[in-house]
């Protein structure tokens, strides 16, 4: 086999597991087996293991049930807290909007606590589901950001305020990825919390200029907290039984 | 039951005893059917077995001649040699009579 030949195969087994590309490099070396032969066959692998994923409902879940809708709804929220800061530092803006700054300042935090809280649970199930198939997710998640960023035209505002959401949610992806699922008490107070936050905007409607856009979609963001209460209970269940 | 891959990996892997690992597993089925198998095919079919409990596997010791690279050893544990023997008792009870067998009862196609 030529290094160059090599190199290939070895880039391609990247994608396989340690051990796993230990394994079949050093089956490939032994076999003698030529740089296509080789590639063809840990492409092979590295394909019939990612098919074996998503034969789970996890990564189907994960891309379609969070990152997908979460990212365009958190895109219109993000812009939702964009206006509302800018709102308060603009004294004219804040006289038409009937608010008055502790309100409008109480508001703010609200929706930005909503915000983190909607992006971080979302981003922890994305984590926790979709371990290896979060390219897949991160995609899906991406396109619709992309999209919004490239036809983003409001001059007072950066496109960038879109984005908001972001760091929350990859935090909330790390967290996922490391520890998978959260101890009860913290993921109902988690639930709870972000629920109670919503209140205010479910009850009030969409008339408000601060209300979520398309409140009534709200229940998209809010289920990956309370999936996360789930799956804890379910644990905790099953570590008790055990 | 298993499949029919399922069932050469299994023997080919019983036969290897301790030495059984990928590439002789591989090297065996390929020598004994004169089919191709791939990389892929094997070790998927290695790890299906091994999540249903038919075969278990481990890191080994790495060699100069697969550059310096571990290899990932198989044994066959009990609920495999079952399975096996299932298989293999269900294709001998099927294939009875049938023209290609040698010492066939039925009649000449």
């Amino acid at each position: 086999m030529t290094s160059t030949g090599w190199s290939f195969v070895e880039a391609a087994a990247r994608l396989l597991a340690r051990d796993e590309r230990e394994a079949v490099l050093g089956d490939l070396l032994e076999a003698d087996e030529n740089a296509l032969q080789g590639l063809v066959g840990v492409l092979s692998l590295v394909f019939r293991r990612e098919v074996a994923l998503w034969k789970s409902w996890r990564p189907w879940l994960a891309a379609f049930g969070v990152a997908l809708p979460s990212s365009l709804l958190l895109m219109g929220v993000s812009l939702s807290v964009t206006w509302s800061y800018l709102t308060l530092r603009c004294p004219e803006l804040l006289q038409k909007s009937s608010l008055t700054l502790g309100s409008g300042s109480l508001v703010l935090l609200c929706q930005t606590l909503l915000l983190i809280g909607w992006s971080w649970t979302g981003g922890f199930v994305v984590g926790s589901l979709s371990r290896r198939t979060l390219w897949a997710s991160t995609l899906l998640c991406s396109s619709p950001c992309l999209f919004c960023l490239s036809r983003f035209r409001v001059e007072s505002l950066s496109r960038f305020c879109l984005l908001l959401f972001l760091l929350p949610a990859i935090w909330g992806v790390h967290h996922g990825l490391r520890i998978s699922r959260m101890k009860l008490r913290w993921a109902i107070a988690l639930a709870i919390t972000v629920t109670a936050l919503m209140l205010p905007g479910w009850s009030s409607g969409a008339q408000h200029w601060w209300a979520p856009p398309q409140w009534t979609l709200n229940w998209i963001l809010i289920w990956p907290a309370w999936y996360l209460v789930v799956t804890s209970w379910r644990f905790r269940t099953e570590v008790r039984r055990a | 039951m298993l499949g029919e891959f399922e069932y050469l990996m299994i023997t080919a892997a019983a036969g290897l005893g301790d030495n059984a690992y990928g590439a002789a597993i591989r090297e065996e089925i390929e020598a004994t059917t004169g089919r191709k198998c791939s990389i892929g095919a094997l070790y998927t079919t290695i790890d299906r077995l091994e999540t249903k409990g038919l075969l278990k596997t481990w890191m080994g010791d790495a060699t100069p001649q697969r550059g310096g690279r571990a290899k990932r050893m198989v044994r066959v544990t009990p609920k495999g040699v079952h399975a096996a023997k299932d298989f293999y008792d269900a294709v001998t009870r099927v294939s009875r009579g049938a023209s290609w067998v040698a010492n066939r009862t039925g009649s000449a196609p």
